[in-house]
C-alpha cells in the first residue's frame, strides 16, 4: 500500500515538473534584460532629466515629446540648462522658431559618438546638415555626457544649444534691403537669363528640385537654397558690385538696355559663389569659377568676420575685381558634338574618332571621309557669345589622308526655305587642313554687334564631289574675345 | 479481502496507467520519427542506377556552383584589376590589401572542402554501384572521370589559394575532421600538384560526356554539354603549373582540335580556333566596327548578339560554343542565387568591386588598328561607366538591358559562371609552347594566328607556307590558297589580338620572357574578371622564382589609388609564404 502511494507520488511529481517546465516562457523573457534604460522611451528621460529641463520643456512644449516617444530611433542633443540660457530669446519668440530650434537638436537614426567615420554630416530633424566631428563636437557644441541611451535612440548632452542657421539663401533674401547684389540675386525670380530659365519656372513641380528651378541664378550657377551642400559667396559692397557691372557692359550689348544690365549683372557674379565652404585660412589665391574664369580674391577687401551659415560661407567683401581678359571666357566648340549634317541620309560618312597625338595627349574629333558629295556640312550652335570682336581658331587634323584638303567655316546665318542662307555673320575663305598638323589654326576674325547665341556655326568641305578633296575633318573650334 | 481486491485494482490500474505512458510515448515516437521525409532521399534510394548516378553527378556541380562567389573575388580581388568600392566590407578590402584575418568568411576553405567531399562520396558510390552492376564500365568511366576532375579542379583552387592543403580522397562522414591535421596532414602545393597529377592522370575517359550520354540534355532551357570540366584542359593546367610544357601544350592541343574530324565546315573551322572577324555581318566574337566605318568610335559592334561582347551576353547557341568550353548558368528559376549581381551591379546589386586604374590603364595603353588609342575589351566592354562609377560588366549583360543599362527585370537575375573559354586556351597553350622553346608558334597564337606567322606575302601557291611544318603538338595547318586549292582547319584563326582589332605585341629582348610577358598581359586584357589573374601571377612568379613579378602588380595596382598600405603589401608578397591564405577553419 504505501509502496503503492509513493509510486503515485513519483507519477504526481513527473507530472508536475514537465508542467512547471512547460510554464515557463522564455519567448516573453527575451526583453528583460536587467537594464532599466530600455523601459523609457526617450521623450521620458529627457523631459525628466534635470540637468535638460529647460530643453525638456520646450521639447513638450513644441509637441516634439510625441516624436520623440515613437518606436523609431532618434538621437537628441539636448542643450544643458546653463546652454538654454545662453540662447538669443528672438530665436524662440514665435512657435514656428521654436520648433525650428528644438527640430534642430533631433535627428533621426541613432549617431553614436563612437564611429568609424571621423566627421559625419548628419541630418537634423530642421532640415539642416550639422557636423558630427570626432566623438565630442556637433556643430559648435561640445558633448558633455555622451551616448546615453532609451529604448528608441541615444541622446548626448551639450554645453552650447544648436540654434538653427540661416542658408546662404535666406541670408540672402534678409539682406535685399541694404544690398544690391542681394537684391539683384532675389530678383532672378522673376527674370530670365536663358530661354530654358522661364520654360524651367513655368514647369516646376512644387517639392523635388523645384527651388532650384524657380530662380535663375539657383539654376545656373549653384542651388544655394540646398542644405545638403556647401557654398561659398562673395556678396560685394554696392559700389564694387555697380563697378564691376559697368565695366561688363559693353561686351553684352542687347536691343533692350534693360536686359543688357539684367545680364550683365549675372555674368558679372556668376563667378562669385564656389562649391566648397571655405573658410578665411582656406581660400586659395585664386579660386576659378564652375565658367572657367579665374577670380583673385583681395582678401584685404573682406569686411567683418565671415557669416557662417548652415549651408556654407558668405564673404561681405568691398569689391572682387576681375580683369576682362579673365571673365571674357573663350568659347570653345568641340567638333564631334554637331547639331547635325547635310545631307542628312550620309551618317555613314562621319567618323566620330578616338584618336591620339603624337604627344600621347588623348583627343575625340570629327572626320567626314568620301562622302561622293560636294559641300558636306557639319553644324554646330554656341550660347553665351559676348558682343565683341572674336579671333577664330580651328584645330583640324588630317593624319589619315595623304593630300591636302580644304574646309571653310560660316558663322551665323538663317536657312530660308528655298534653302539659301541668310544674315550670315561671317563666310571664312577656304582654308587649307595642311597633313600631320596638330596645332591651332588661325583662321580670322569675326564681330558681334550683339550678345547672345549663334544658332548656325557650319563647318563646309570642298565644292566638288572628288573624294579626298571634299573630306571634312575637326577636333575643335575655338572663339577668343577680344578686348575693346 | 475487500482490501485484497481494491489493492488489486489499485494495483493493476497504476500498472496499467505506466505500461499506457510508456507505450504511448514509445509508440508514438518511433512513429513520429519514422515518417519518411518527402523532399529527402534515404539511403537506400539512391544509387540504384544510372539515373541516381547522373542525379549525384548534377547535384555536385549544384554544390560546386556555390564556390563561384568565393573563385572571382579570391582570383581576381587579390591580384591586380580589381579592387574594393566605396561599399566594400572590411573584409574585401583585407582581401585586396593581402592582410587577412582569420575569420575573414572569404578566406574559409570550408566551401570547398564540402565539394571535396561530396566528390569522395560519390565516387566510393560508384565504385559500389560498378562492383553491384548497377551501371556499366563505359558509364561508370565516363561520370566516374567527371567527378574525379572536378575534385582535382577545385584541389588545384585550394593549392593556389592556400598553398598547404590536407589532401583527401576518401570519404569521410564529418566535415571537420579536416580540421585534423594529424588525421590528414597538410602537404605543400607542389606535392599537391604530383598528387593531383597521378590522379587525373589515371582517368581513362578525358573526353567530355558523349552526345548520347544521358547527362548531355536540355534542361530549363539550357544545354547541359558545357556543363561539365573539361578534363583535357584540366591535365593542361596542372601540367603547366607543374612546369611539364610538352605534356601540357598536347592537352591543350587535343582541346583545341576538338572539332578537327567534324564533318561540317563551321564547327571544323571555327570551334576553338579563335576565328577571324566577319567584318560584313559582324556575326562573330571580334571587336569590329561597321563595315567602312572602322574610323568612326560610334559605330563600333557593341551589343548583346554580335562581336566580343555578345560572348558574355549570348545564349547557349552555335556561335557561343565556337568559343565556350566550360560555363555554369545561373538563372532566377533554379538555386543558387548568381552571386555576380550583387557584386558588380550599381543599380541592382551592391557594387562591391570594381576595375582598377592598374587594369584600366593595361587597357588604355594599347592601340586598335583603326589608330584608336585603347583596347575596346577595356572601356567598352569588360566595364563601362553607369552613374559615374566604373562597373565590371561581363556578369551582367544577361541583366541589363543593353541600351539603358537599367536592370531588365529585377527579378531575372541570369547570368553565367565563365571558367573556360577559347581565348584561355589559346593563351595557356601559347604559355606552354612559349616555355617549350616554340617561341614562333606562342607568339603567332597571342598576335594574328599561324596563316599571318607562316605567310609570305605575294605567293599564290600556299603548298608550302601557312603551316608549321611540326610534330603534334606544334602542328597547324592554316593554308588558304585557291590555286591550288586549300583551305586548312586553321585557315580562319587570327590570334587573340587579331581578334581583339589591336596592334602586334612587340616582342624586345629575351624573347622567351617578353613573350611570356606578352602572353600574361594579354591574359588581363581577355580575361579580366573571368577567375585567373591572380593564378596567372602565381604560376608565372613561382615559375621563375621571382616574386617581384607578383609583388610588383599587386604594388602598382594599391598605389594607382593611393593606398597607403602598397608599399608595406610589396614587401609582404616578396615572401612567397605570404601569398597564401590562411587555412582558418570556421
Amino acid at each position: 500500500m504505501i509502496s503503492l502511494k509513493s509510486k503515485y507520488k513519483k507519477l504526481f511529481v513527473g507530472v508536475l515538473t514537465i508542467a512547471l517546465v512547460s510554464c515557463s516562457n522564455p519567448w516573453e523573457d527575451r526583453q528583460n534584460n536587467g537594464d532599466a534604460n530600455l523601459s523609457v522611451n526617450l521623450s521620458e528621460v529627457i523631459t525628466k532629466k534635470t540637468e535638460v529641463s529647460k530643453f525638456g520643456a520646450l521639447v513638450v512644449q513644441t509637441g516634439y515629446d510625441k516624436i520623440l516617444s515613437e518606436s523609431k530611433s532618434y538621437t537628441v542633443f539636448a542643450p544643458t540648462n546653463e546652454a538654454m540660457d545662453q540662447v538669443d530669446p528672438a530665436k524662440l519668440s514665435t512657435p514656428e522658431a521654436l520648433s525650428l530650434f528644438v527640430a534642430n537638436h533631433i535627428a533621426l537614426t541613432a549617431y553614436s559618438s563612437i564611429r568609424t567615420q571621423a566627421s559625419i554630416k548628419i541630418k537634423m530633424l530642421s532640415g539642416k546638415y550639422l557636423e558630427f566631428k570626432g566623438n565630442t563636437l556637433i556643430s559648435d557644441a561640445t558633448i558633455v555626457t555622451a551616448d546615453q541611451y532609451a529604448k528608441n535612440g541615444v541622446y548626448h548632452i551639450i554645453n552650447k544649444a544648436l540654434t538653427p542657421k540661416l542658408n546662404i539663401w535666406q541670408y540672402i533674401n534678409s539682406q535685399v534691403n541694404s544690398s544690391l547684389m542681394s537684391k539683384y540675386l532675389i530678383s532672378l525670380k522673376e527674370l530670365n537669363i536663358y530661354k530654358a530659365d522661364s520654360i524651367a519656372k513655368s514647369t516646376a513641380i512644387p517639392g523635388a528640385m523645384s527651388d532650384s528651378l524657380t530662380n535663375s541664378y539657383l539654376r545656373n550657377v549653384y542651388n544655394l537654397n540646398n542644405e545638403k551642400n556647401s557654398y561659398t559667396l562673395f556678396l560685394m559692397e554696392n559700389d564694387g558690385y555697380t563697378a564691376e557691372v559697368d565695366k561688363l557692359k559693353p561686351y553684352l550689348t542687347t536691343p533692350k538696355a534693360d536686359f543688357t544690365t539684367t545680364l550683365t549683372s549675372y555674368f558679372t557674379i556668376r563667378d562669385m559663389a564656389f562649391p566648397k565652404a571655405y573658410l578665411p585660412n582656406e581660400i586659395p589665391s585664386v579660386l576659378t569659377s564652375r565658367f572657367g574664369v579665374n577670380v583673385t580674391i583681395d582678401k584685404t577687401q573682406i569686411i567683418g568676420e565671415p557669416i557662417i551659415l548652415s549651408n556654407g560661407i558668405i564673404y561681405r567683401i568691398k569689391k572682387v575685381i576681375v580683369p576682362l581678359v579673365d571673365r571674357l571666357v573663350t568659347t570653345k566648340i568641340e567638333g564631334e558634338k554637331n547639331s547635325s549634317f547635310l545631307p542628312t541620309n550620309l551618317r555613314s560618312k562621319i567618323f566620330y574618332r578616338d584618336k591620339q597625338d603624337p604627344l600621347g595627349i588623348n583627343y575625340n574629333d570629327i572626320m567626314v571621309q568620301n562622302p561622293g558629295v560636294s559641300l558636306f556640312t557639319l553644324n554646330y550652335n554656341s550660347g553665351n557669345l559676348y558682343s565683341t570682336t572674336y579671333k577664330v581658331y580651328w584645330r583640324a587634323i588630317n593624319d589619315v589622308q595623304t593630300n591636302v584638303f580644304q574646309q571653310r567655316l560660316r558663322i551665323g546665318g538663317v536657312v530660308q526655305a528655298d534653302g539659301t542662307i541668310k544674315d550670315v555673320i561671317k563666310l571664312f575663305d577656304y582654308t587649307d587642313v595642311a597633313v600631320g598638323v596638330y596645332n591651332e589654326v588661325y583662321l580670322g576674325d569675326f564681330t558681334l554687334e550683339q550678345a547672345g547665341n549663334i544658332d548656325l556655326i557650319s563647318l563646309i568641305a570642298a565644292n566638288t564631289t572628288t573624294n579626298g578633296n571634299n573630306s571634312l575633318t575637326l577636333d575643335y573650334l575655338k572663339f577668343v574675345p577680344v578686348i575693346k | 479481502m475487500i482490501t485484497t481486491i481494491r489493492t488489486k485494482i489499485k494495483n493493476s490500474t497504476v500498472v496499467g496507467l505506466w505500461l499506457m505512458t510508456i507505450v504511448v510515448s514509445l509508440h508514438s515516437c518511433q512513429d513520429y520519427l519514422d515518417v519518411q521525409p518527402q523532399d529527402k532521399l534515404s539511403g537506400d534510394q539512391v544509387y540504384r542506377n544510372i539515373y541516381d548516378a547522373d542525379a549525384a553527378v548534377v547535384g555536385i556541380y549544384g554544390k560546386f556552383m556555390g564556390l563561384a562567389e568565393k573563385y572571382v573575388i579570391l582570383n581576381e580581388m587579390r591580384a591586380d584589376l580589381m579592387t574594393t568600392t566605396r561599399n566594400s566590407s572590411p573584409y574585401l578590402k583585407e582581401i585586396s590589401e593581402h592582410n587577412v584575418s582569420a575569420n575573414n568568411p572569404y578566406a574559409n576553405p570550408k566551401d570547398y572542402y564540402e565539394v571535396i567531399l561530396n566528390c569522395n562520396d560519390v565516387l566510393k558510390n560508384f565504385d559500389i554501384m560498378l562492383a553491384n552492376k548497377k551501371f556499366t564500365q563505359a558509364q561508370y568511366n565516363q561520370r566516374y572521370a567527371d567527378i574525379g576532375a572536378l575534385r582535382s579542379w577545385v584541389y588545384l583552387q585550394l593549392g593556389i589559394q592556400y598553398g598547404n592543403v590536407p589532401y583527401i580522397t576518401d570519404p569521410i562522414e564529418n566535415l571537420d575532421d579536416v580540421k585534423n591535421s594529424s588525421k590528414y596532414p597538410r602537404i605543400p602545393f607542389d606535392q599537391l600538384l604530383d598528387k593531383l597529377l597521378t590522379f587525373t592522370t589515371t582517368l581513362t575517359y578525358t573526353s567530355p560526356y558523349d552526345s548520347a550520354n544521358t547527362l548531355n540534355i536540355n534542361v530549363d532551357g539550357y544545354n547541359t554539354a558545357k556543363f561539365f570540366v573539361n578534363k583535357e584542359c584540366l591535365l593542361g593546367d596542372l601540367n603547366l603549373w607543374k612546369g611539364n610544357y610538352n605534356e601540357a601544350a598536347k592537352h591543350y592541343k587535343t582541346v583545341m582540335e576538338t572539332s578537327t574530324n567534324s564533318g561540317t565546315d563551321t564547327e571544323r573551322y571555327d570551334n576553338y580556333r579563335i576565328k577571324y572577324a566577319e567584318v560584313a555581318t559582324n556575326n562573330d566574337f571580334a571587336v569590329g566596327y561597321v563595315r567602312y566605318s572602322e574610323q568612326d568610335a560610334r559605330s563600333l559592334i557593341n551589343n548583346n548578339t554580335q562581336g566580343w561582347r555578345s560572348m558574355f551576353a549570348r545564349s547557349r547557341d552555335v556561335l557561343w560554343n565556337t568559343e565556350w568550353i566550360w560555363s555554369l548558368p545561373f538563372d532566377s528559376k533554379f538555386s543558387p542565387k548568381n552571386p555576380f549581381i550583387d557584386i558588380f551591379s550599381n543599380r541592382s546589386g551592391l557594387y562591391l568591386a570594381k576595375p582598377s586604374q592598374q587594369a584600366i590603364s593595361l587597357w588604355n595603353n594599347n592601340k586598335q588598328r583603326n589608330g584608336f588609342p585603347y583596347d575596346a575589351r577595356g572601356q567598352k566592354f569588360s566595364y563601362t561607366v553607369i552613374d559615374g562609377d566604373e562597373v565590371i560588366m561581363k556578369y551582367l549583360y544577361k541583366f541589363l538591358n543593353p541600351v539603358t543599362l537599367n536592370p531588365a527585370d529585377a527579378f531575372q537575375t541570369g547570368g553565367d559562371w565563365f571558367l573556360y573559354r577559347a581565348a584561355k586556351l589559346h593563351l595557356r597553350y601559347a604559355e606552354a609552347a612559349n616555355r617549350d622553346n616554340k617561341h614562333k608558334i606562342a607568339d603567332a597564337i597571342l598576335n594574328f594566328g599561324i596563316k599571318a606567322a607562316y605567310d609570305v606575302p605575294g605567293t599564290i601557291d600556299v603548298t608550302n607556307i601557312q603551316k608549321t611544318k611540326d610534330a603534334f603538338p606544334y602542328d597547324f595547318d592554316a593554308r588558304q590558297g585557291d590555286f591550288p586549292f586549300y583551305r586548312g582547319n586553321w585557315y580562319r584563326g587570327t590570334g587573340i589580338r587579331g581578334r581583339a582589332y589591336l596592334e602586334r605585341a612587340p616582342v624586345v629582348g629575351d624573347s622567351l620572357i617578353s613573350i611570356e610577358n606578352n602572353i600574361i598581359n594579354e591574359d588581363a586584357l581577355e580575361l579580366a574578371y573571368e577567375g585567373n589573374r591572380w593564378e596567372d601571377l602565381v604560376r608565372v612568379a613561382l615559375r621563375r622564382k621571382n616574386p617581384a613579378f607578383l609583388a610588383d602588380k599587386v604594388y602598382d595596382k594599391l598605389n594607382k589609388e593611393g593606398n597607403s598600405q602598397a608599399s608595406s603589401v610589396r614587401t609582404k608578397l616578396m615572401n612567397v609564404n605570404n601569398w597564401y591564405l590562411p587555412f582558418t577553419w570556421q
